[in-house]
């Protein structure tokens, strides 16, 4: 009879009726968990330099196990040899010895606390590693492509004993420490995909060789883990089904399915289907990449293992895992970034909340920052790492509940607004247009997913209307209304102004915005002005549809402001739709045939096109004398203060929110 | 508004050129910079040499991110002939690679190269101009042949500073 940990039953939720596969039990090894849901281990730089959690780090966790109902929730992976060589983040938890068991313990506890199945996952870094030493370690010391990575050492076969002896030490302490779940990581160029890689492992040694060979250590450590776990506690691995490491002759889609096999023969419990490494030249979880597009995957592994397969990678959203569980290609749906977005985001699936989820946009800037020692922060989601903070969970009800006008219902306005509202103001958003979403409405029309970034104003429109704000469409707010109305705060968020250039009335210059909602007549040879994310994703558009567009900016490299964890897809875009771009430079004039471009020291290029678009924008100071002049408090939000992107708006919005 | 393209392209040339002045001019400062530390017991051929290999390991890693397998084994080699060519391109030479007789193997040729010109303004011996390319080019090899997995080689057959008209290497996989 396995183990159940905790009794859930969702008869009666109106996301068990809608999703019926993902909220019904299933049994990994001698353990039964209720639902199909896991929050994967996702580490997120919360924990102290020493390896040690924190209150910060605890309470990220508590929240996604409220998430799971019941279901699996991992903490993020630990690394496990006193040397940091595994270490591959400055905030990654430790379980190199016994004096890290009490921290992990409050881990535990968190999670069994919302009733949870607890995760506990055994992750050496490797080879993108050793983030506070000199040298990482690896199978072999193949040098790093990327130098953001330390240099290599190849580990001694006593290194490799020492190793698996750590992983099995480091289990233990899970197991001391209350976990019920311990999971092998062996992905994305960490140590133990490290050894799988034909790209990475050149030993000749019994560690070595072919695929068997390159597995042998992979086998002892699940060998050595299984036989101190006790009966009930199961043991999964994370293993890529694909490298996409071709370019440097990693190992072959086959010779991957072959590792799932070893695995599974070596004893292990449950396999967590993954794909790609950090070192790819292919992009694999980006918002150009369709939802659902590696799924296929689970479907593989699931002919090859008799085991129970987990899978994330861009499944944001309930039906489809709901629909692979059903057919039987898939036994558990991962999350990582989307719970990052919203940590309750399955258990608003469950209470058929679906219209309240905050939805991961698939930006990777959580990625980008972890790469950068920096904590964990979503781009959409305010309140990632601050879950410690009850100020950012639950802004405390105003001392003086205040009438708020907020001017502009793009997601800066919105974001503003429901926070506000919650809080006990009476707040009033007033846009000039008919309906929400400001700039958005256009930005949206970019190509490569970016109609997924509305999903930030459907989440701020049910949040408004849970909160009782009052709106006010179509209507163009004024020093004269602003004096009719005497509201005690208000908040400019009208977005940016754009930027004028000589010539503006002639008829062949044209706003972005007009562009990306189609209402402008555009030509054929193009140039945009402004060659931030505006102005790529206008170019791309354009380019889409054949036109000859040149980018001319004044940031030294284009995309700027999209975070480096995207900005390589849209260069690559660029390129392949042969845009070409002028950086480092304005336009200096507008000509009979064009623009004259010129060069940040001087030099001048005539650029030949027919329609020039503006997507250069400064801050909108528009209103601010006539609140000032009231003397009514005054917050300026979004782009309006300085443009940026969307996740400042949001930010902006939601800590003004807060405050006022 | 008037433009003249002439004065634009010719101020832009003069400008490229002097930038590609530059390269040479500081690295033989920084020569001179290390012998006067290194002291007199020191060969300048070892510090020049020591130098190259510094520069090779540097350049080595920068090309791994740039060079891929999906091409096979003679793209590949093509692809980095053409890499190694573009290190005089960009100094203010002209450069090319091609697919040598045998296969396997790639020529790179140079026919013209400013850094002779420069080593005799700084009255450095043109055996140490042709000694440390060949070692600059061998050290670059060493890590994208590692990261790679394929053995590789490289053997200067001529050189300019030799007074022969031409850089030639020959660049092939190493049977070994």
């Amino acid at each position: 009879m396995a183990k159940t940990l905790y009794a859930w039953d969702y008869a009666g939720y109106p996301g068990a009726e809608a999703y019926p596969h993902l909220f019904k039990p299933i049994q990994i090894g001698e353990l039964t968990v209720p639902n199909r849901i896991k929050y994967a281990a996702t580490e997120e730089n919360l924990n102290d330099r020493n390896g040690f959690v924190t209150d910060a780090g605890t309470e990220y966790v508590r929240w996604r196990a409220r998430g799971v109902v019941g279901g699996l929730c991992f903490m993020q992976g630990v690394y496990m040899d006193e040397k940091r060589q595994g270490q591959g983040y400055v905030g990654q938890a430790a379980a190199w010895d016994d004096k890290f068991i009490p921290g992990l313990k409050r881990l535990a506890d968190a999670i069994h606390g919302e009733k949870a199945v607890a995760g506990f996952q055994l992750m050496d870094c490797g080879r993108v590693g050793a983030v506070d030493v000199p040298y990482g370690h690896g199978p072999s010391a193949v040098p790093q492509r990327l130098r953001v990575f330390k240099p290599m050492h190849e580990m001694s076969k006593a290194d490799v004993k020492a190793m698996i002896q750590q992983h099995i030490d480091a289990a233990r302490r899970g197991v001391a420490a209350g976990f019920d779940i311990v999971e092998i990581s062996g992905i994305v160029g960490y140590l133990i995909s490290n050894f799988i890689s034909s790209y990475t492992n050149r030993r000749t040694d019994e560690y070595g060789g072919d695929i068997r060979g390159r597995m042998q250590a992979v086998k002892e450590i699940i060998q050595g883990v299984k036989a101190v776990l006790p009966p009930d506690i199961p043991l999964g691995i994370r293993l890529c089904a694909e490298e996409l490491l071709d370019d440097v002759r990693g190992n072959t889609p086959e010779a991957s399915m072959e590792t799932y096999k070893i695995a599974a023969e070596a004893g292990i419990d449950y396999i967590s289907v993954t794909l790609g490494w950090q070192e790819s030249i292919y992009p694999v979880i980006s918002r150009d990449i369709p939802m659902g597009n590696w799924i296929h995957l689970a479907k593989r592994a699931k002919a090859h293992v008799d085991v129970p397969v987990q899978m994330a990678y861009r499944l944001f959203r309930p039906d489809l895992p709901n629909e692979k569980i059903g057919a039987g290609e898939l036994d558990i749906w991962e999350m990582c970034r989307s719970m990052i977005a919203d940590p309750l985001m399955p258990k608003k699936v469950l209470e058929g909340r679906e219209d309240e989820i905050r939805h991961c946009v698939a930006c990777n800037l959580c990625l980008a920052r972890l790469f950068r020692d920096a904590p964990m922060t979503c781009y959409i989601n305010p309140v990632c790492a601050h879950e410690s903070q009850p100020e950012f969970v639950d802004p405390p009800p105003a001392d003086d509940e205040k009438e708020v006008m907020i001017v502009g219902a793009g997601p800066a306005g919105l974001e503003c607004a429901y926070v506000a509202a919650r809080r006990g103001h009476a707040v009033h958003v007033y846009d000039r247009r008919d309906g929400i979403g400001g700039c958005l409405n256009e930005a949206r029309n970019a190509p490569y997913g970016d109609d997924e970034l509305w999903t930030c104003v459907t989440y701020q429109r049910r949040m408004c209307e849970l909160a009782g704000v009052n709106f006010h469409l179509g209507t163009e707010v004024s020093a004269d209304l602003i004096e009719d109305e005497m509201p005690d705060s208000v908040i400019l968020a009208t977005g940016p102004r754009f930027a004028t250039l000589p010539g503006e009335s002639r008829g062949n210059i044209v706003n972005i915005l007009d562009v990306m909602s189609g209402r402008a007549d555009i030509g054929e040879k193009v140039v945009i002005w402004g060659n931030r994310k505006p102005g790529i994703g206008c170019a791309l558009y354009l380019a889409g549809q054949g036109k000859r567009v040149t980018l001319v900016g004044k940031d030294r490299t284009a995309g700027f402001d999209v975070n480096p964890s995207f900005k390589w897809r849209y260069m690559i875009y660029l390129r392949q739709n042969k845009v070409t771009a002028y950086n480092d430079c304005d336009i200096e004039a507008v000509t009979d045939k064009g623009v004259m471009v010129k060069t940040y020291d001087g030099y001048r290029i005539p650029v030949e096109c027919d329609t020039i678009i503006v997507s250069e924008r400064g801050p909108n100071d528009a209103l601010k004398k006539a609140v000032q002049s009231e003397g009514i408090e005054l917050f300026v939000i979004g782009d309006a203060l300085v443009p940026r992107n969307l996740s400042s708006a949001v930010h902006d919005g939601y800590r003004i929110g807060m405050r006022i | 508004m008037s433009f003249d393209a002439e004065k634009e392209i010719s101020r832009l040339w003069k400008s490229l050129h002097a930038a590609q002045d530059q390269i040479g001019k500081t690295y033989y400062r920084w020569r001179q910079a290390a012998l006067e530390l290194a002291g007199d017991d020191v060969d300048p051929l070892d510090v020049g040499l020591r130098t190259a290999e510094v520069f090779g390991r540097d350049i080595g890693k920068s090309l791994l991110p740039r060079l891929n397998w999906l091409k096979g084994e003679e793209g590949f080699l093509l692809n980095l002939g053409r890499a190694l060519a573009g290190l005089w391109i960009t100094d203010g030479g002209l450069a090319a690679a091609e697919k040598g007789e045998k296969a396997g193997e790639v020529l790179i040729r140079c026919t013209r190269d400013p850094w002779p010109t420069w080593a005799k303004q700084y009255g450095v011996s043109m055996n140490e101009v042709a000694l440390c390319r060949e070692r600059m080019l061998q050290t670059i090899l060493v890590d994208v042949g590692v990261f790679f997995n394929i053995p590789l080689k490289i053997e200067m057959q001529k050189a300019i500073p030799k007074g022969q008209g031409m850089w030639l290497f020959r660049l092939y996989k190493d049977k070994a």
